[in-house]
């Protein structure tokens, strides 16, 4: 069996010494042919692609995450046609590594065993689910388990996870997603006070690289951590940058290049 | 998993990271309080002394002869602040002081838990935020105002539909961010873990009064014990104590609004299947893609799309029975109430009054039933008049 797309991704970049990207748009915004065109602009350039399953009660995401996952749905976006896109760009031979960024109930509603099948059939690589803490993750874990390291299920830790990220890092795959704030996404640069402290705890346990989301816009936004991080995430910002450009592929090449090689 | 954490296979912690500390440090604080005589003592004296408590259970007489069974009213409606919502955010805020936390934020629809949660916060000196969504702010003015009166901030939220399952998401999101310094009183059954068990242990007054009460009138045990359900809070304090006592049969009522063939409802147990919002697992309305539904009824504290874990774990066990009401039927039945009684409900509370008259008329007469008179009607004049009126709903 080959391996997961995120995990030899991650190792590439360790071997050769370089950080992380990843940006964040939700499928379906404003439709999903424009979503697969942004996908591809990135790659080769974005190390993974989260890809948003829009829901109708997003408690993780903030107002420009909220509307636009509202809009996605009001466009006519949902799970399985988010998988008929999956479809698509692996036939058309991308090798993107992606994650899906989703809700619980959307994963309930479709069936863990059928939800895994589907991923695995795609080729989703990894899963953030941020309604599914540690302790409830055994049933979609058991789901997940059938192909292996197909599609694996990404961890997150905040700020005051405290004695719990020990726990949650021990068995994490793939990544582990720290959040540089406490609460939602989107929230322009104001990390917790304790950020350093609690990323070099993160780093210190975790066998796997450690990735920082949340408020992030540029390079220079985590330039301050980027000794005790492998990575950075931006979601909103993204966002507001692609509604800005109106969704043109382009800008999503352009960001994700400077992004790069401010990086390092 | 937490098994303590689900009835059955319902309830959970489905929360974000930020927030499961939180969740344990209040599981810890809560289970510590209800165990100390000091804080129950407490807890009892502003129940007594400043919410009025006990509550009457008033045997309906006009009703009862009309309909010809016995038909006694758990009175919440005397409550201070004008519904058991009261009970429960004393005990929470209680704790929330204990736990050293200086601020509260809660959820509301119609209004009547934000109102006891401002009402709490002005007692104890607390900050105050409440969220409720845009349309409600519009349609319960008056509430509003109430809550501003007292000193809480009123948020209006414009996210999604606008109505209470939007302010339940953005108290959520809110909290996730201050709970460092912030309690999130929770109103309803519903919610992560404790949440369901909080409010259910800070409910329970009502059966606990209710149970002594019967026994002093009748010398037994009522053969049926009922209450509306939304999220479910003042029946599971109604069901509590009569839980374990199986010859006791257990009425839930849901809002069927339009009728639950409609697409116009809230009865998440009839029409609904298991999911998870808001922080548990239990039925919701949603669609095809496991988005959330919108809920409708002609009472706004029965507008909500899910119902509390234990209710949906006592449906399934087949302990608690789960009839729809629609906003006709329960409409019928204020007017009924008002008129035989001199007591006007809250539409919310109408709801099981309407389902107590259709069952009682299977009952005889040496029999008798507890309905949870759980508000008062005084919040819904507007909606009552635009009704008679013929104007339709405000929902």
């Amino acid at each position: 069996m080959s391996e997961n797309r995120i995990q030899l991704q991650m190792k590439k970049l360790q071997d050769e010494g370089k950080k992380a990207f990843i940006t964040y748009i939700t499928a379906g915004l404003p439709d999903m042919g424009k979503t697969k065109e942004i996908i591809k602009a990135q790659e080769g350039i974005t190390d993974v692609i989260e890809l948003g399953i829009p829901f109708s009660d997003p408690t993780a995401d903030g107002p420009v995450i909220q509307q636009a996952s509202y809009e996605a749905i009001q466009a006519g976006a949902s799970l399985r046609k988010t998988f008929a896109l999956m479809e698509e760009l692996r036939a058309e031979g991308s090798d993107q590594p992606i994650v899906f960024m989703m809700y619980y109930n959307t994963i309930i509603n479709y069936g863990l065993k059928e939800f895994a099948d589907k991923c695995k059939a795609v080729g989703v690589d990894g899963l953030i689910v941020p309604d599914l803490p540690y302790e409830e993750q055994d049933a979609l874990k058991d789901a997940l388990a059938s192909y292996g390291d197909a599609t694996i299920l990404i961890q997150l830790v905040s700020p005051i996870s405290a004695e719990r990220i020990d726990t949650i890092t021990a068995d994490a795959k793939g990544f582990i997603y720290c959040v540089s704030a406490m609460g939602v996404t989107g929230q322009g640069g104001s990390y917790h006070k304790d950020v350093t402290e609690y990323l070099k705890h993160v780093k210190s346990v975790s066998k796997i690289p450690v990735m920082m989301g949340f408020g992030i816009r540029t390079a220079a936004d985590v330039a301050p951590m980027k000794d005790v991080i492998d990575g950075a995430i931006v979601g909103t910002h993204f966002i507001n940058l692609m509604r800005e450009a109106g969704f043109d592929p382009k800008a999503a090449t352009e960001y994700a290049d400077t992004f790069k090689k401010e990086f390092v | 998993m937490n098994n303590k954490a689900y009835y059955g296979e319902y309830g959970g912690q489905y929360v974000s990271e930020s927030l499961m500390n939180t969740l344990n440090e209040v599981d810890k604080a809560f289970e510590e309080a209800i165990h100390d005589p000091e804080f129950i003592k407490q807890y009892h004296y502003y129940l007594k002394q400043y919410v009025g408590r006990e509550t009457p259970l008033y045997f309906a007489e006009r009703l009862s002869a009309k309909y010809g069974t016995k038909i006694y009213l758990k009175r919440e409606d005397l409550n201070h602040t004008g519904a058991h919502k009261i009970n429960n955010v004393l005990g929470q805020i209680l704790l929330a002081k204990r736990m050293g936390k200086t601020k509260v934020i809660a959820e509301t629809g119609a209004g009547q838990h934000g109102v006891a949660t401002a009402t709490g916060a002005a007692l104890f000196d607390m900050e105050c935020t409440v969220y409720m969504g845009a349309e409600d702010v519009k349609r319960q003015s008056l509430n509003v105002m109430r809550m501003e009166m007292l000193g809480a901030k009123v948020v209006s939220v414009t996210s999604g539909s606008n109505t209470l399952k939007d302010a339940t998401n953005e108290a959520i999101r809110t909290w996730a961010k201050t709970a460092e310094d912030t309690f999130y009183i929770i109103g309803s059954a519903i919610g992560p873990y404790p949440y369901p068990k909080m409010v259910k242990e800070f409910q329970a007054v009502i059966s606990r009064e209710a149970k002594i009460q019967h026994m002093e009138a009748e010398g037994r045990l009522p053969d049926v014990v009922m209450a509306c359900v939304g999220g479910g809070s003042n029946s599971i304090g109604m069901f509590a104590d009569f839980i374990d006592e199986p010859s006791v049969k257990l009425i839930g009522i849901e809002a069927a609004g339009k009728g639950v063939d409609t697409n116009e409802h809230a009865a998440s147990m009839a029409k609904g299947r298991p999911g998870v919002l808001h922080g548990t697992r239990s039925y919701l309305l949603q669609d095809d893609d496991g988005n959330i539904q919108l809920a409708h009824s002609i009472s706004a504290g029965l507008d909500y799309p899910g119902v509390g874990p234990e209710h949906a774990y006592l449906h399934d066990t087949g302990r608690a029975q789960y009839v729809p009401i629609t906003d006709y039927e329960a409409m019928d039945a204020l007017m009924e109430l008002t008129k035989l009684e001199g007591i006007i409900p809250a539409i919310e509370s109408a709801h099981a009054v309407a389902y107590a008259l259709k069952l009682a008329k299977e009952m005889d007469k040496d029999q008798s039933m507890i309905v949870c008179l759980s508000g008062r009607g005084d919040k819904d004049v507007n909606t009552i008049s635009d009704y008679l009126a013929g104007k339709g709903y405000l929902n």
